[in-house]
């Protein structure tokens, strides 16, 4: 299965200030996006976020009011779909049901002259070998699992060695342990190809796992864009911080910046629940959220009041509301200042009552919006 | 490799165009040419042969006073209302509306209980008595109506079976009674289709919600069901009207000039020459159907979101052993079935069984020799039965030729959204609104006659001028069989050939056309069966040439006395005819083809 195909072209893909409104609703607000050479970058986001519309924009489908869509440095706005060299697999294969699997993979050969000056049966061949789909070629479409389905999607859209792979919510309709294999196998496969990937999904777990950066779409705008560990451990907005894993999300107030401290849970009478320790904080009274990630909190019986002590750890006084076993750990849902936060622990008791729940400082970050 | 991009990007656009430039000429220049004829008088525009028209009481009957003395009306309305409402002369428009609206309450009458029992019962060939209800559709209507002749005429089958017990003779013929009988065989499956989807649509989950939340059985068929199939009847309704304010074949045969309605007169002022009376009447009878027309459409836009997803409620068993002899409504359900045999089959059976039995009811092959015998005759003149069958598949093959293309072609610009499809749908349903007689006057006047265009004087022969007004009527069917099955398929199929360098064109012939050739070939199924069937254009443009085709054959020989006053003749040549429709019902069946309007 890994062998490596003849040379594949790899290109860059860059969207520039692309705005697109279908009936006057704004789908996409002025996205810029750069996508290196051999890169695997994902778009990721809730459903309606615009994040399909930017891959079909990529892809030609759909083509923008104002800005400008790149691909290999050569401008691709005006170009009809077929006149660019993507290759694109959708959610539910869309696998030609009226040609076999050899047929289907071979489509793309018709138009496009497969790299490295072989024959159309060798590319196709080759191809079903790459995606372990080897003789399978004379079977129909509707006799394949929803998982070969998809690897005869993918070959069908890389036989004629496209410069860009697009993949839109490739995994979304099989079941999860399914979809778990197969994504270990796209990335492999992209990595082998050295191809660059624009993926489109909105289940962020598979986002963190599958990408070399991810970019996190909301309501048509780029919230943030950086390598997997980036998105997840510095969220540069609130809305990545809660669309990215469990988070807790904390409001308060800058109530000296040096040293730089935040008044968290702030009441109407101007005091608040807790102050704590919030690097890079500047300007007093200002707004801001900060957000603390569960598994970052540790949670212990007890009943030792609140504190900051001097390395900068913060314990915080909490009740038990709930406990869900997940298998591997307890989610515990804790009340605070009558807010909910959240933590997680792999004790083997689910803890209960009154509980202390602690963290560093490094832990804590400061989201930029309030 | 350049200019093969440019002529495949083209040839969408330009087969859009053609086809409204086909339009164009076989439809609306003709059609439009005998709206202006009406306003025109020594090529002056005048509005005097419209008001000749309407302010005779001949056609307009009482309503003539509307343009004679319309400040007179109210006082007229008073006198009639204190007179204890006499009848009033209704004129050919009036008699024309006042069977349309018989017909029209009796299909519905006669469709509706089809409708419950499709919706709502289980049995043994509910789908195939389903799908039977298209057969209508493709069946020629003055077969039809020389069924109903052979089961209701002088020497027809039922008198045949009265004299047998001793009774009768009854005289049906030329009588309201069986002209609405004839329409609401046509009429009443279109009705019981219709509810019936509408009552499939029903959510079983609203119904039973509605139930848990303490509606009543019949409370929650009044606030659930109800409300979802009155749309339904309604636009059954309204198309029904529509259909039979045009019927022309049925009436002709049926009724005669005695109860001629306006397109029968349109017929016979066309006869008698007088073409620009005719061009009068067809324009107000356009007008008031377009204005039908309309008003169905602006009705069903606003339905046709209503219908969702969703489990349909269950049926109930039809028999029930011993115990269905115990329940009403099953009893009631048998006579329905009896009554719908009757009136469906009996003039179908009755064609079959009068072509090989004399009045006095033994069998004879006469009438099929004396067909023999008429494609043997030399004499100038003589209605042969092969060359009509001949012409009449040679005009199927030239409509399929063009209908086909254009249905599809319209299929895809409706299917893709945007202005262009609105444009489709309008073009699609002007011929429904538009009758034959009136295409055919048309192109009778424009192309069969001579017409000059851009300096050109054009003429074309009679079976070129019948393939075109075939065609226009037939590529609607086309377009409602194939944009269901378009619209339907996943635009990823689409996206992804064209993402692997398939250009639009490409994509449609290669994978989207194949996906839905069972559509396509269903929908010229359809065309094929309109355009044998076709009579009221046919019946113009045929006229005095040797271009006849099979319903113009039959009609001729209805009025055929030369084997005795029977209708021998004309049951064996609709035996023909029957016999090669439902050799297209069978295919458009096979094909699972449609027709929801």
């Amino acid at each position: 299965m890994r062998t490596r195909t003849a040379v594949v072209p790899v290109s860059s893909v860059t969207l520039r200030d692309i705005s697109v409104a279908f009936d006057g609703v704004p789908a996409l607000a002025d996205v810029s996006l750069s996508v290196e050479e051999g890169e695997f970058f994902t778009l990721v986001g809730p459903s309606g976020c615009g994040k399909t519309t930017t891959l079909r924009t990529i892809a030609g489908f759909t083509s923008p009011d104002t800005g400008a869509v790149s691909i290999g440095g050569e401008d691709v706005v005006g170009l009809p779909p077929e006149d660019r060299n993507v290759g694109i697999v959708f959610q539910n294969y869309a696998l030609f049901p009226h040609m076999n699997v050899r047929e289907n993979v071979a489509y793309g050969l018709r138009y496009r002259e497969p790299p490295g000056e072989v024959s159309t049966e060798q590319r196709v061949a080759e191809l079903l070998d790459i995606v372990d789909m080897a003789g399978m070629g004379d079977r129909d479409p509707e006799e394949l699992s929803g998982g070969q389905q998809q690897r005869i999607a993918l070959a069908r859209a890389l036989a004629p060695g496209p410069d860009v792979l697009l993949l839109d919510e490739p995994l979304s309709a099989l079941d999860a342990r399914l979809r778990e294999r197969l994504r270990v196998v796209i990335r492999d496969l992209q990595q082998d190809l050295g191809i660059t990937t624009i993926y489109v999904t909105h289940d962020q777990a598979e986002a963190l796992a599958i990408s070399d950066r991810v970019a996190v779409i909301a309501d048509g705008c780029v919230e943030q864009v950086g390598p997997p560990e980036a998105i997840y451990r510095e969220p540069a907005t609130r809305f990545v911080a809660e669309f990215v894993g469990d988070n807790n999300l904390l409001e308060g107030a800058v109530v000296s910046a040096d040293p730089p401290r935040v008044g968290l849970d702030p009441a109407s009478d101007g005091t608040f629940g807790q102050t704590i320790p919030v690097d890079g904080v500047s300007g007093v009274g200002r707004e801001v959220t900060v957000s603390i990630r569960p598994e970052s909190v540790s949670i212990a019986d007890g009943d030792a009041g609140q504190s900051v002590d001097a390395a900068g750890s913060i314990t915080l006084q909490a009740t038990v509301s709930t406990a869900e076993f997940m298998g591997d750990i307890y989610r515990v849902h804790c009340e605070w200042q009558g807010r909910e936060l959240l933590a997680k622990t792999d004790a083997d008791e689910p803890p209960s009552g009154t509980v202390v729940l602690s963290f560093d400082r490094e832990d804590v970050t400061l989201l930029e919006e309030p | 490799m350049r200019t093969t991009r440019w002529v495949e990007r083209a040839a969408l656009p330009a087969g859009f165009l053609a086809t409204l430039a086909t339009l164009l000429v076989v439809f609306y220049y003709p059609v439009g040419t005998v709206l202006s004829e009406s306003v025109r008088e020594a090529g002056r525009l005048t509005l005097d042969p419209l008001f000749a028209v309407l302010t005779d009481p001949f056609y307009t009957g009482v309503a003539h006073h509307l343009f004679v003395d319309p400040l007179g009306v109210p006082a007229g309305v008073l006198d009639w209302i204190a007179a204890g409402f006499p009848p009033v002369a209704l004129g050919r428009f009036g008699f024309t509306a006042y069977q349309a609206a018989l017909s029209t309450v009796a299909s519905v009458l006669l469709g509706l209980p089809g409708a419950y029992i499709l919706a709502r019962y289980e049995f043994r060939g509910r789908r195939t008595l389903r799908s039977l209800t298209i057969v209508p559709f493709v069946l020629p209507s003055i077969m039809v109506a020389v069924g109903f002749l052979a089961m209701f005429g002088r020497t027809g089958l039922l008198n045949d079976l009265l004299g047998v017990v001793g009774l009768g003779p009854v005289e049906l013929t030329f009588t309201l009674q069986l002209i609405v009988l004839a329409h609401a065989f046509y009429n009443a499956p279109l009705v019981t289709r219709l509810v019936a989807t509408a009552w499939e649509s029903v959510d079983r989950r609203q119904v039973e919600t509605a139930r848990a939340m303490g509606a009543s059985r019949l409370g929650a068929f009044r606030d659930v069901v109800l409300p979802a199939l009155l749309p339904a009847l309604l636009t059954a309704s309204l198309l029904t009207f529509v259909f039979t304010f045009m019927s022309f074949p049925i009436v002709l045969a049926l009724g005669g000039l005695k109860l001629a309605t306006v397109e029968v007169w349109i017929y016979a002022r066309v006869q008698a020459l007088d073409l620009s009376e005719a061009a009068t009447l067809a324009t107000i009878e356009t007008v008031l159907s377009l204005a039908l027309t309309y008003l169905y459409l602006r009705y069903e836009a606003r339905q046709r979101s209503a219908s969702g997803a969703g489990q349909h409620l269950p049926r109930k068993p039809l028999t029930i052993g011993w115990d269905t002899l115990r329940s009403p409504v099953r009893l009631a359900i048998t006579g329905y079935g009896i009554i719908v045999a009757v009136v469906f089959i009996g003039p179908l059976l009755s064609l079959l069984i009068e072509s090989v039995t004399t009045p006095d009811g033994t069998f004879t092959t006469a009438y099929y020799e004396f067909l023999l015998a008429q494609q043997a005759s030399t004499a100038a003149g003589t209605t042969r039965p092969l060359p009509a069958i001949i012409n009449s598949l040679v005009y199927g093959a030239g409509t399929l030729l063009l209908a086909v293309p254009m249905g599809v072609v319209v299929a895809v610009v409706a299917t893709r959204g945007g202005r262009g499809s609105r444009l489709a749908e309008a073009l699609l349903t002007a011929p429904l609104a538009v009758s034959g007689i009136v295409v055919g006057l048309g192109l009778l006047q424009t192309f069969v006659f001579g017409t000059v265009l851009f300096g050109y004087r054009i003429t074309i022969a009679g079976p070129v001028a019948i393939v075109f007004a075939h065609a226009a009527a037939a590529y609607p069917f086309v377009t409602r069989n194939v944009a269901p099955a378009l619209g339907g398929l996943d635009p990823r199929f689409r996206d992804a050939a064209r993402s692997l360098g398939a250009s639009r064109l490409r994509a449609l012939i290669e994978i989207e056309l194949p996906l839905v050739a069972t559509a396509v070939l269903a929908g010229a199924a359809f065309a094929f069966a309109i355009s044998i069937g076709e009579f009221d254009s046919t019946v113009l443009l045929a006229e005095g040439v040797d271009s006849y085709t099979m319903p113009v054959a039959l009609e001729r020989y209805v009025g055929n006395r030369s084997l005795g006053p029977n209708l021998g003749p004309a049951t064996a040549m609709g035996t023909v005819l029957l016999f090669i429709t439902s050799l297209s019902f069978v295919a458009i069946d096979r094909l699972g083809g449609r027709w929801e309007p």
